[in-house]
């Protein structure tokens, strides 16, 4: 499944948690027509700058996004909070 | 008629329990078996779907705690991409990493080798117990 909220957040020392939710559908939705051109750009790239197999570049980006969801990064330390969740 | 039910029948014939206690004791059995089917298999060991990473560092300047959960499909789906590198990238990074005093090869490094490596990390515990830091990787 791919990702369908990512929750990013910061939390200054001392401060409120400052979080930002993105509704990974709604906005590939939006962004769908510049996406299109990104994707062709990127699979024209990788054939003639970087020698890759355009396919498999792209199987490959559709697998790393279809496993992101579960992925969480916390850290915290002294001076500020830092939280990345997909779900 | 199970070994259980013929205890609690004997009982009741010695004269031990009622008739009542009999009844609610062979139901008792009954439920239990119904739970717990004769010859179920145990249940299978569920497999680690994530690798986490903790670190807590309780350093008297600067505290801090990292805690980070990875997907293990994000890894074999990382590890699969590492088959579209094209050899010609590779034999330059094998020249770079030999002038740097590591002499890996690269090219003698398949995806199906490393995937087997991902697929063997859902027994690994690695625990780092430091004084003032504690790391542990471990998948869950």
């Amino acid at each position: 499944m791919i990702p369908l909220l990512v929750t990013a957040g910061y939390r200054p020392a001392g401060r409120r948690w400052r979080r930002l939710y993105i509704p990974v559908p709604l906005v590939v939705l939006v962004l769908s027509p510049l996406l299109l051109l990104a994707v062709i750009g990127g699979l024209i790239a990788c054939r003639i700058i970087f020698d890759l197999r355009p396919i498999g570049a792209l199987r490959g980006a559709g697998q790393l996004l279809w496993a992101l969801p579960g992925t969480r990064v916390e850290i915290a330390d002294g001076q500020m909070d830092l939280l990345l969740r997909v779900r | 008629m199970n070994e259980q039910a013929r205890q609690i029948l004997a009982m009741l014939a010695e004269g031990k329990i009622t008739a009542d206690e009999a009844e609610r004791l062979i139901d008792a059995v009954d439920r239990q078996e119904l739970a717990s089917p004769a010859g179920a298999e145990p249940r299978a060991k569920r497999r680690p779907k994530y690798l986490r990473v903790v670190l807590e560092d309780n350093s008297e300047e600067a505290p801090s705690h990292i805690n980070v959960r990875v997907p293990l499909q994000l890894l074999r789906a990382g590890v699969r991409l590492t088959s579209l590198i094209p050899p010609r990238a590779l034999t330059q990074l094998n020249a770079k990493l030999d002038e740097s005093g590591v002499p890996v090869d690269l090219t003698q490094l398949r995806p199906q080798d490393i995937e087997e490596l991902v697929d063997q990390l859902d027994d690994v515990t690695v625990d780092v117990d430091d004084p003032t830091s504690k790391i542990r990787v471990f998948c869950e």
